[in-house]
């Protein structure tokens, strides 16, 4: 048995723990008791712990981070989500965002599950310090961006809850959801603004034009701009509430088209199989 | 409509989201059409959109009127705003400014805390203090009051430092094979190509291109370096890239009278034999060949293991005859004789140089520490009173409060 084994038996663990998890969250938000809540907490510590290993494990494989093809960034991206969650969760304490959140990471996780994991060598191109800034930022970018979408889907269900007079709740108050989901996006814009930059940085270097509008690069450049107009709006128009929460999720269908659509649908230098 | 209002207009949030939406829209455009084809595409794959297509310049989007207008637009809007903003920005940052609180904001004071443990806690947090006459007003990162701007100012930066550097770029692209001179008079050097390799996996995949170079200058002065994928080489200002390479083979003719013609051919070129109305294609020239199920012929690596030629030949326009070759292998037709042998790599290298690169940098960089000042760096006030505590921001008021109320609860003894 090679290390591709119990790569591959940690990241469907890892999956396992992810999908136990979103469920648990879900009895927790349905039940209200604590103890399912650090049952869930503890499935998802379980889950990033295995699929943390799982990627060293890939690390020693390959002799580099896990950045170049479709199933390495889904996995890459899993972890993210998973990562600023955890990060929000021991910040603020908010057990039951782990209900919207969980089961985006096992959606990308399930998604990566089905493409081919084999590990290729690396193409000239893709040979540069660069990747890693590149899709690094990228991994945490679009991971705040889903943990915003959660948290922003969270406020319209807790105010519907508020609408129908639905008693006692684990989530944390809209007022809160909607704060968050503004913070986690000022942070995955950074990051993505980051992730433009060091492309074109290391498009100058491998292709001579840091910008050539590849389908890759304009609809990160789209994202950018949806997430642009939230900002402005939220910031000097005072956006808050449903519209801004509706405008989390959109930002994040961008994301992922970004990320699945542009790959698979609309041919570009980016397409790395 | 006024001037004064026709550039509040010109300058208000409002056309600036129009514009963003507008951008976005139109890029969409050219993400899903095909860029930069013949008219006559787009009539025949469109029929009742075609003529839409190019009049509106969807078929060449980011280099339209139309995108250009919008991209002027919005330089417009974000200088007229962010000069509109910028005083007032500037003002607050002096250290006198204290904003008013909210009247409905909350009072984060604790019944038994310390008010000078937490004006200690305040002051090693490096809040600046202003005593005043009903007890104290700390403020911190008044800095970031300038973040939208210098976020502003880096996107105006990039959109007209890359829009100068496309106008004045010069760049081209070009192929050498070993020992050729490519000339570059107007910089004042040329470029010699010593040597063109491919670097090998042990699978045979290739690893990398490299291309030797030679940079030679007048007075005789001379200095070589090797360039490859993502390691350009400078030269003055102007950059070098290895971007592709490929097979360049001999061909030989010979005639009924004994007499020869000798040509270059690459991977899909033809060369005109006039004597016998000759065309010789090169379909292809195969390293390392091997045959697809359906018959086509197709190179396991570019390691010249098992080399083949596939030529065509055609009399007069007309189809004669198709044939895959060994290197050296005489082709026979009538009383011609063709022999390919001898391939040799080619480098393939684009040059560049764009005087609005370092402008698109600085660009980029002013945006993101104007990020980074608007979202981490934003103005913090606290107005602590005998009976109250109360905060001023803007950015971020409720992780704010968060942070304010366990500096209190750190004032009473009792941290969380």
């Amino acid at each position: 048995m090679d290390l591709v084994y119990f790569e591959e038996l940690m990241f469907t663990l890892a999956f396992g723990g992810y999908t136990l998890s979103a469920v648990v969250f879900f009895v927790f938000v349905a039940m209200k008791k604590d103890k399912v809540g650090k049952a869930a907490i503890g499935l998802t510590l379980f889950g990033f712990g295995i699929h943390t290993v799982a990627i060293i494990l890939r690390v020693i494989e390959s002799g580099r981070l896990p950045f170049t093809n479709q199933f390495e960034f889904a996995t890459s991206f899993a972890w993210g989500i998973v990562l600023c969650y955890l990060v929000l969760h021991f910040a603020y304490r908010f057990t039951g965002v782990g209900a919207f959140v969980m089961p985006i990471a096992f959606l990308v996780m399930g998604y990566a599950s089905m493409l081919p994991k084999e590990i290729k060598p690396l193409m000239p191109a893709l040979q540069s310090g660069w990747l890693y800034l590149h899709v690094g930022t990228a991994v945490i970018s679009y991971g705040s961006f889903a943990v915003a979408a959660g948290l922003a889907a969270m406020y319209i269900i807790g105010e519907r809850q508020k609408a129908t007079g639905d008693g006692r709740t684990v989530l944390p108050k809209s007022e809160v959801c909607d704060y968050l989901s503004y913070r986690v996006i000022a942070f995955g814009y950074l990051m993505l603004t980051l992730v433009i930059v060091t492309g074109a940085i290391w498009a100058k270097y491998a292709w001579s034009r840091y910008w050539a509008w590849d389908p890759k690069e304009t609809w990160s450049l789209i994202t950018w701009l949806i997430y642009s107009v939230y900002i402005h709006l939220r910031f000097n128009r005072g956006w808050k509430g449903k519209p801004a929460a509706w405008f989390a999720v959109i930002g994040f269908i961008s994301v992922i088209f970004t990320f699945i659509g542009v790959n698979n649908i609309l041919p570009s230098i980016h397409s790395y199989r | 409509m006024t001037i004064d209002k026709f550039i509040r207009r010109l300058t208000s949030l409002g056309l600036a989201i129009t514009l963003f939406i507008f951008i976005a829209a139109y890029s969409i455009i050219g993400t899903v059409l095909p860029q930069g084809l013949q008219r006559e595409f787009y009539i025949e794959s469109y029929p009742s959109l075609g003529s839409i297509i190019t009049t509106l310049q969807f078929d060449q989007v980011y280099s339209s009127w139309i995108f250009r207008i919008l991209l002027f637009l919005f330089i417009v809007n974000l200088s007229g705003c962010t000069l509109r903003i910028l005083p007032g920005q500037l003002k607050k940052m002096n250290k006198d400014h204290f904003p008013k609180p909210k009247l409905d904001g909350d009072n984060l004071r604790a019944e038994n805390m310390d008010l000078q443990k937490f004006r200690g806690i305040l002051e090693k947090k490096r809040y600046a203090i202003v005593e005043d006459e009903k007890g104290f007003k700390a403020s911190k990162h008044r800095i970031g009051n300038i973040g939208s701007s210098v976020t502003h100012l880096g996107i105006i930066i990039i959109i007209l430092g890359s829009f100068v550097g496309n106008i004045f770029a010069q760049e081209g692209f070009f192929n050498m094979l070993p020992g050729d001179i490519k000339g570059f008079p107007e910089y004042g050097f040329s470029l010699r190509l010593d040597d063109f390799r491919l670097g090998f996996r042990d699978n045979g995949t290739v690893d990398q291109y490299y291309s030797d170079v030679t940079v030679l200058r007048p007075g005789g002065e001379q200095f070589g370096d090797t360039m490859w994928v993502n390691n350009p080489l400078k030269v003055d200002k102007v950059d070098f890239f290895q971007t592709s390479y490929g097979w360049a083979s001999s061909l030989s003719i010979l005639g009924p009278d004994g007499d020869e013609e000798n040509g270059l051919l690459r991977n899909g070129e033809s060369y005109f034999y006039q004597p016998g109305h000759l065309t010789v294609y090169l379909y292809g020239y195969f390293p390392n060949m091997t045959l697809t199920s359906q018959g086509e012929p197709l190179t396991m690596t570019e390691q010249e293991l098992n080399p083949y030629y596939a030529v065509i030949l055609y009399e007069f326009g007309n189809h004669v005859a198709s044939e895959i070759l060994e290197p050296g292998q005489e082709l026979q037709y009538k009383d011609y004789t063709l022999i390919f042998q001898d391939s040799e790599l080619y480098t393939g290298i684009t040059y560049r140089r764009d005087f609005g690169y370092i402008f698109v940098m600085l660009g980029s960089f002013l945006m993101t520490l104007g990020l980074i000042f608007s979202f981490y760096f934003y103005p913090k006030h606290i107005q602590v009173e005998e009976n109250s505590i109360r905060t001023i921001t803007r950015q971020n008021t409720w992780g704010f409060d968060y942070q304010v109320k366990q500096m209190v609860q750190q004032s009473t003894g009792k941290e969380e």
